[in-house]
């Protein structure tokens, strides 16, 4: 995987954040467009490249969330390719309701609500960080779903908490 | 990104925005979600026995300016087709009939997908469901 490879790291869906920007500000000094800058055409265009993949590579890894997201595109399991019969029906159950009582809250009641979704999303990062650690320890297909399966709700839950957020700062601009 | 007028018409005037009872044997709920965007879409017909044409369509959808206009545009659809003429409705319909980026197209297949998971709840209720006036059971 090309964004492991850019930052020397073993693709592992547990990374350090520390040793992730060591590497990062590492490599980006290593391949510094500037210090090509008198070197043949050839090298500078590898410089730019290198710099480019590494910048993508820090941005996507450095996030939980979007590093599964990018592991598990890696190995065919893309959200795109979800199709809405693949989201549990209780999910989108649950969803719709809190969406709905969203809709239909006071602002006490949209700040508890907010509370709870963020402890809903804190539930599943917990849960995200136990699937990643036993994926670590021998990856395999059938260790990968559950991961999908946590990051499908965990998009739900992160569109709650956004929602939730916006109705707030409305609710105190007006 | 622009919409269409289309879309901003339904996006600001949603057609057929709510809820069916779906305990009633004759309401069938479909709810979907697309899970790279976080969209959830819930769409329930009502359907007359008699006639087995969709009497009523409603529809709640959590979502881009997109998803909610396929699926308020679905619900126009719906009424007077029908479950015949409803399960053919596809999601090319809805992406000409919005004028659809490809990047939105996944929004008129959620639609078509919850047209269908609705039919499919009806259809399911259907062993439970009374039966027409006159006929005997």
């Amino acid at each position: 995987m090309r964004y492991y490879e850019a930052l020397g790291l073993e693709p592992r869906l547990a990374l350090d954040a520390g040793d992730l920007q060591k590497r990062f500000y590492d490599r980006s000094r290593q391949w510094h467009p500037d210090r090509f800058s008198t070197r043949p055409a050839a090298e500078q265009r590898t410089a730019l490249e290198m710099t480019a993949l590494i910048n993508d590579a820090f941005r996507t890894l450095r996030d939980p969330a979007a590093r599964a997201e990018y592991v598990l595109s890696e190995n065919g399991l893309e959200a795109s390719a979800q199709r809405g019969k693949d989201v549990p029906a209780d999910l989108l159950e649950e969803v719709l309701e809190l969406n709905m009582a969203l809709e239909e809250a006071d602002g006490a009641q949209v700040a508890r609500s907010l509370g709870q979704f963020e402890s809903m999303l804190a539930g599943v990062d917990g849960q995200l960080a136990g699937l990643f650690a036993a994926w670590d320890a021998a990856p395999s297909a059938g260790r990968l779903e559950p991961v999908r399966a946590a990051l499908n709700r965990r998009k739900y839950i992160a569109n709650l908490v956004r929602d939730a957020r916006k109705t707030l700062e409305t609710a105190r601009e007006t | 990104m622009a919409y269409s007028d289309k879309v901003l018409d339904h996006y600001n005037n949603p057609r057929n925005v709510g809820s069916l009872d779906k305990a009633d044997q004759n309401v069938g709920t479909g709810i979907v979600g697309a899970p790279e965007c976080g969209d959830v879409m819930k769409l329930q017909i009502k359907v007359n026995d008699a006639t087995g044409i969709i009497d009523e369509a409603k529809f709640k959808t959590f979502g881009c300016g997109s998803a909610i206009a396929s699926s308020s545009l679905a619900t126009e659809w719906l009424k007077g087709k029908t479950v015949d003429e409803a399960m053919a409705i596809k999601n090319t319909d809805i992406v000409n009939e919005l004028s659809l980026p490809p990047v939105k197209i996944h929004c008129s297949v959620l639609a078509e997908d919850a047209i269908k998971a609705a039919i499919n709840d009806y259809k399911a209720k259907g062993s439970t469901r009374k039966p027409a006036a006159g006929v005997e059971a």
